[in-house]
């Protein structure tokens, strides 16, 4: 409703503006919303009836079914779409059996069509400028910017509009409000007592930014802002689906709380997160980046296909990139073109073509991973590979570094195809039995001197042979198949062969019973022999079966594994349109030159300061963290659908200095908001300001709003004392109710951990995606299924339910308790001191006295119930204490 | 006075000012429900009380909905779709045009064709064909009807029941039950929306995804109610915590909230007042309403039920004692379907035969319950699987199972449902003689959710939330009513 109302304003001012002055019509804001309002359901992308379409101007202005010419510019008369607009035969008047337009929506377009009908490029689609500051307002002149007292540039923008609309401004909040305030958003957590203390004894703005300086520099800054960031990178300890079992990810985590801590630039953060691994000889860190996009769900579930399941992780990473740093709905482009905003069907695909060349392909092992060695064996991986650079040079030093890492390039048993007596496994592994065959196609062995050969298998006597281009071929492998305690990793010579060819790969072994399989095998890999060095090999061949830890990373595949990419027909991937390459949307900025046409140049293309979607989304993501909602309230879109800016210029102004001043330091972003005189607001509203403005849309108060599950059960725990500032490391599972997890065919199970882990930060949590831990699913928390950019805040009874009666809360309310009990004698300074751990500030009278009467209600109740027991006092404040964990100025950020 | 009822007499002013203005950020987040239904849905309404009872498109045939989701997938050949010609056919390899260009989720290579493990015989008026398997629900056969060819495109269990219940077959959109609560809110403010009940042991296989609120506000969600242990996460009060001193601690919180009401003027700490005393009420109304030991001998002897236990039983009696206290809709998962003949306990003529048992019972009480309390006219029961079972017999790896059992089957699976509007025994739907492929009536999954909410109230096309900049809605872009079996 909000939106329609204000694009009919808009569309009112616009008119009075435009007879008053007789400007020129404009067609973003007088036209476009007249077409996606009554025209594009059915003449845009997704239905193009008569073949009319009002997306793109070229489609407008061509012949359309009727072979009239829809809008002839500068000729109104003569132009169909008037005509038809005119009509007063139902059958044939535009829209189609609706509402006829009004007359002024007719003039204005007639105008529009008189003037050339020019398409206007969306607010979002125009370059970042650099806005002129506005002016001083008269009544703030000599206040600003030559006293560095209060505000700052953002507070000219936000002003000038607030002086347009003849509003006043609250005054500075509290300073143990903006306190709370600067500490809850930018750590996450409260500030200690001392740290309170200090500041409300001398509260000036030169402490306030010497506290906002120190707080962006704590380690906690990393980890309060990486639960905004894991939202939208779907990070979970779990794969999905139905088995839905443990990923090895904790890592990833590690990285962006890492990356926020530094102030990586945002540009090296995307960079690193889409294509580390095309960066020139990537870090371990650069890999572990990676992880971004290995979030994606992985389906383990017996007899389902890979192939479906890597192409839905892939159209994933397109419409989470697109999301993410371009606040861009690009799914819909997947089945059509875009019902409203300027991209074409097939160039979802041209962008999917940049993603498409991974080698993950929803294995269960989730390949490829970066492996993580112990102490001894990364020395000899150290000592191999300076062995390999020295002895064989920098192309074969390369190849074994990438393998050794990597364990890539190889096949898994999915290309396998004529299976005879045998077959998948499980859909996962391969699995013949004696006798038995599978053929795989197209295998390069020029140069190829061994097989690399993953597998398994509890019996002897097992052979196996690979015959070259059909079952009864010329055997270029033959080699005994040793039984084995675990799955092992060896080399299998190959006679001399060249070109590409089909490979037979036939089992047997006599002494096994007909129905089980010779060996199941997990993966092979064909190589030359780069080491020439039989020692030198055997430690290859060492380390690649070494006990290793693993993470999932991107590894793009190289020429011989490269897969074209092609439009699926109304979205459905088995129905294989036109081959797309990889390029970028025509309407957007175009690839900065040289850069290369896979992830990584796609990521430079994001990053780059023509590209007008990237910095205008991060300043509008953060802006909503800090204050509550976005300059563009559409988090998600910033399509023509979607809400125009509240502030234009200052969204703008921010994305600037965002690429040219801050070098995309996030820490300077969040400085620069938490330091202007408009966060620093008093929230408080009267019930004119809620009726003029319910959303505070023109920020005259400051932001006020509930914090988040992390941040709740984070500040219980700080409050308490419970809280360890234990950093990084694989998920804890803090105290959850029985009965909560009941996974189907997996035994993994919810396993309380043990001493500070039950107390770390909630972002340690371990995330079960068809399970998700239930304080922050209460609260809004993502399952981290698909990439949430917004949380919607909701206020249910389960939450209340939450706060008062999960053990975290009560253990964190008895610990409190006790804090409280000890700070003095009188038992209203004992609530007086509960409440200031909390708010900083003296608890007004009126609600201690209501705290104080539950105190001696309880306090009488627990001596009723529990004669001559002592520690009451305790049990009963611990109920003081849990009352304030409940109340709205404690859940809520004011 | 206390303060909660001062807070009762408030709200008149409360609601007053707020329907003046607007909600806080919450309204704003909520304006995107105006999606395809502006004309009934107040966007801050909504965001003040989402759960308050609303009104659908037209006017309604069933009020509630009880959903009985035997997850695992039960073989319709042994219960429904009686095939003699698959008993004659039985032992004999499947015919190759069966076979080409098929994908099973187990069957490799020539799997053997299977008879019906079970007797048939038709019932009641009718005639409709229900097996020995189920004696109980065979008595109360002309108050079903039977949709015999609903159709899936999945063929593993988490992505087809992701399918039945959300209308896509992925993670992350909202379940049918998050929809209609949506669409309707609840009747009963005491207790939640959308109650799941589960029973054999595991959750479905899609976890509580198939429950989810997706992109919808969390408030839609499915509250998992629990027969053991606390009936709702944190609902019971702390050890030494007494009813009355759990008043005192939410009347204290209220009087400090609304304090700061006073000085703050945000709506939120109004509703959250709101929350809070509704959080007190619910944890003296769940625990009754989950309480099933003070039903009568009769009811237990009916249903077969149990107290203390978790059971399907016990879950029957208790959605619905659910829906009569107003719960919109109640969903029933049971574990243990997946008949693939593995082991004894998922043998079609085993393990199966005792899942059957198990449910028959309490099923066929469930709706003669409700009719005796003349609530079928306006609670609409389905039970169905997320696919069906393969007339051939499953020979997992190109072997033969140790015991019988049947693949998924993704052509033509049975789904019935009673009460609410749907014609009393009708047969909808034909399959081939040996139940591989529909033959006439052939439905599908959004079909089916289509009819359902259209026994609610609602057209399916225009029950959308906005969400990335488009309407959604749970038929995706499919969905037509079943006008075969609606009155």
């Amino acid at each position: 409703m909000n939106l329609r109302f204000s694009l009919l304003a808009s569309l009112f001012l616009a008119l009075a503006a435009c007879t008053e002055k007789q400007a020129k019509v404009d067609f973003n804001t007088q036209i476009k919303p007249i077409i996606n309002k009554r025209c594009i359901t059915c003449h845009g992308g997704v239905k193009r009836n008569a073949d009319f379409s009002l997306l793109f101007r070229e489609d407008a202005l061509d012949t359309a079914e009727s072979e009239k010419l829809p809008i002839i510019p500068g000729d109104p008369d003569n132009s169909e779409l008037i005509r038809r607009l005119q009509l007063t035969d139902p059958e044939e008047r535009m829209p189609y059996k609706e509402q006829p337009l009004a007359k002024e929506e007719i003039d204005l377009l007639r105008k529009w069509i008189k003037e050339g009908a020019p398409w206007g490029r969306h607010w979002a689609y125009r370059p970042v400028v650099n806005p002129e500051l506005p002016e001083q307002p008269s009544f703030l002149s000599g206040f600003w910017p030559t006293s560095s007292q209060e505000g700052n540039e953002i507070d000219l923008f936000v002003n000038a509009k607030l002086k347009e609309l003849d509003w006043e401004a609250n005054d500075p909040a509290e300073p143990a409000v903006r306190l709370r305030r600067a500490y809850m958003d930018i750590i996450g957590l409260p500030p200690t007592r001392e740290e309170a203390t200090a500041f409300l004894n001398d509260p000036t703005r030169e402490n306030y930014e010497k506290i906002v300086d120190q707080l962006l520099a704590s380690p906690r800054f990393g980890e309060k802002w990486a639960s905004w960031w894991l939202d939208m990178a779907r990070y979970a300890d779990t794969k999905g689906y139905e088995r839905d079992v443990y990923r090895n990810l904790w890592r990833y985590r590690d990285y962006v709380i890492r990356a926020f801590n530094s102030d990586m630039p945002f540009d090296q953060f995307t960079i690193e997160q889409l294509a580390g691994d095309l960066l020139p000889h990537p870090t371990e860190d650069q890999f572990i980046a990676t992880g971004f996009h290995r979030n994606t769900m992985n389906n383990d579930e017996g007899g389902t296909e890979d192939e479906e399941f890597r192409v839905a992780a892939v159209i994933d990473r397109v419409n989470t990139t697109m999301e993410v740093w371009q606040s861009t709905t690009f799914g819909c482009v997947q089945c059509h073109s875009h019902p409203y905003d300027p991209f074409r069907h097939e160039e979802y695909y041209k962008v999917m073509a940049f993603f498409n060349n991974s080698r993950d392909e929803d294995t269960e092992g989730e390949h490829p991973n970066l492996r993580f060695y112990e102490e001894k064996d990364q020395q000899k991986v150290n000592e191999l590979l300076n062995w390999m650079s020295q002895q064989r040079g920098a192309s074969s030093h390369d190849k074994v570094e990438k393998f050794v890492r990597l364990t890539e390039p190889k096949y898994h048993p999915h290309v396998f195809d004529q299976f005879v007596n045998g077959e998948l496994i499980d859909t996962k592994w391969l699995g013949i039995r004696s006798g038995g065959s599978a053929r795989i196609r197209g295998i390069d062995l020029t140069g190829k001197s061994f097989m690399l050969f993953h597998y398994r298998t509890s019996d002897t006597g097992g052979t196996l042979q690979v015959r070259k281009d059909d079952l009864k071929g010329e055997v270029i492998v033959n080699m005994q198949l040793d039984s084995t305690r675990r799955r092992k990793t060896i080399a299998i010579p190959i006679k001399s062969v060249q070109g590409s060819h089909d490979l037979y790969f036939v089992f047997s072994n006599p002494r096994i019973h007909p129905d089980k399989v010779v060996a199941d095998v997990e993966w092979i890999a064909f190589q030359e022999d780069v080491f020439n060095d039989p020692a030198q090999f055997q430690r290859y061949l060492e380390l690649l079966n070494a006990k290793v830890d693993n993470t999932p990373v991107m590894v793009e595949n190289d020429s011989s594994q490269k897969r074209p990419t092609f439009v699926f027909e109304r979205g459905n991937w088995l129905v294989h349109g036109k081959e797309e390459k990889p390029a970028v949307p025509a309407y957007l900025n175009p690839i900065p030159a040289g850069a290369p046409l896979n992830r990584l140049g796609f990521a430079q293309w994001l990053m780059s300061q023509d590209n007008p979607l990237t910095a205008r989304t991060v300043v509008n993501r953060v802006w909503e963290q800090i204050f509550g909602s976005g300059l563009v309230e559409t988090l998600e879109d910033f399509g023509t659908q979607g809400a125009t800016p509240s502030h234009p210029a200052l969204l703008d102004w921010l994305s600037s200095q965002l690429m040219n001043e801050y070098k995309w330091s996030l820490k300077r972003l969040i400085k620069q908001m938490v330091m202007s005189e408009t966060y620093g607001r008093d929230s408080h509203a009267t019930p004119e300001q809620r009726e003029k403005d319910p959303v505070n849309k023109w920020l005259a108060r400051g932001p006020s709003f509930r914090l988040t599950g992390e941040q709740l059960r984070d500040q219980a725990l700080a409050v308490s004392g419970l809280l360890s500032d234990k950093m990084y490391g694989k998920s804890v599972m803090p105290f959850q109710p029985e009965g909560v997890w009941q996974t189907v065919y997996s035994d993994e199970k919810w396993t309380l951990s043990s001493g500070e882990d039950r107390h770390r930060r909630s972002v340690y949590t371990f995330q079960k995606r068809t399970s998700p831990y239930p304080s922050m699913i209460t609260f809004d928390g993502s399952s981290r299924e698909v990439c949430q950019v917004r949380r919607i805040r909701t206020n249910t009874p389960l939450q209340s339910l939450l706060t008062l009666n999960d053990p975290v809360y009560l253990e964190a309310a008895g610990a409190l308790a006790e804090k409280m009990i000890a700070s003095s004698a009188s038992v209203d300074d004992q609530i007086r001191d509960g409440y200031r751990r909390l708010m900083f500030m003296d608890i007004r009278e009126d609600k201690l006295k209501a705290l104080r009467k539950l105190y001696d209600s309880s306090l009488a109740a627990f001596v009723k119930d529990q004669p001559g027991r002592k520690g009451v006092e305790l049990q009963a404040m611990q109920l003081v204490a849990s009352a304030l964990f409940n109340l709205d100025e404690v859940i809520v950020k004011q | 006075m206390d303060p909660i009822g001062k807070y009762h007499l408030q709200s008149i002013t409360r609601r007053h000012f707020l329907w003046e203005t607007a909600a806080g950020i919450g309204g704003a987040a909520f304006g995107s429900l105006l999606g395809g239904c502006s004309h009934q849905r107040n966007p801050i309404q909504m965001a003040l009380d989402p759960m308050a009872a609303r009104a659908p498109h037209f006017p309604a045939k069933a009020k509630s909905v009880i959903y009985l989701h035997m997850a695992g997938a039960p073989s319709q050949l042994e219960l429904f779709d009686y095939k003699p010609v698959l008993e004659k056919l039985h032992g004999q390899p499947c015919p190759p045009s069966f076979l080409e260009g098929k994908k099973f989720a187990f069957i490799r290579g020539v799997p053997k064709m299977l008879g019906p493990q079970a007797t048939f015989r038709q019932r009641g008026q009718s005639g409709a064909w229900i097996s020995d398997h189920l004696p109980h629900l065979a008595s109360i056969a002309d108050e079903i009807s039977f949709v015999k060819c609903v159709a899936t495109d999945q063929f593993n269990h988490g992505p087809a029941q992701l399918y039945v219940h959300t209308g896509v077959p992925r993670l992350g959109r909202p379940s049918i039950g998050s929809w209609v609560t949506y669409g309707l809110g609840t009747e009963n403010s005491d207790l939640p929306g959308f109650v799941v009940l589960t029973s054999g042991g595991k959750t479905p296989d899609a976890g509580k995804s198939v429950w989810g609120s997706g992109f919808l506000p969390s408030v839609y969600q499915g509250v998992q109610c629990r027969t053991q242990g606390e009936p709702v996460l944190y609902l019971n009060d702390p050890e030494g915590v007494s009813r009355e001193m759990k008043k005192h601690v939410v009347d204290a919180i209220s009087e400090v909230n609304y304090k700061h009401f006073e000085e703050s003027g945000d709506p939120e700490t109004l509703t959250r007042i709101h929350q809070y005393e509704l959080a007190y009420r619910m944890q003296i109304s769940v625990p009754e309403v989950m309480n099933i030991n003070d039903e009568p001998a009769a009811m237990h002897e009916l249903y077969g039920t149990q107290p203390g236990k978790s059971s399907y039983a016990n879950n029957c009696l208790l959605a619905r004692k659910l829906v009569e206290k107003g719960v919109r809709f109640v969903q029933l998962f049971d574990w243990g379907w997946d008949s693939h003949g593995t082991d004894e306990g998922n043998a079609i003529d085993i393990g199966f035969r005792n899942k059957c048992r198990e449910i028959d019972r309490a099923t066929t009480a469930l709706i003669l319950d409700l009719k005796q309390r003349g609530l079928l006219d306006e609670t609409l029961v389905v039970w169905g699987g997320e696919f069906g079972r393969t007339p051939m017999q499953e020979n997992r790896e190109g072997k033969t199972m140790p015991f019988l059992g049947r693949d998924h089957h993704v052509e033509n699976f049975t789904v019935w449902m009673a009460g609410g509007g749907i014609k009393k025994g009708v047969t909808y739907g034909e399959t081939d003689e040996i139940g591989y492929y529909p033959v006439s009536g052939k439905v599908s999954v959004h079909d089916l959710q289509a009819t359902i909410l259209n026994q609610l109230g609602f057209d399916h096309e225009k029950l959308t939330y906005e969400f990335q900049g488009r309407p959604f809605r749970l038929t995706d872009v499919a969905g037509k009513v079943i006008k075969e079996i609606v009155t």
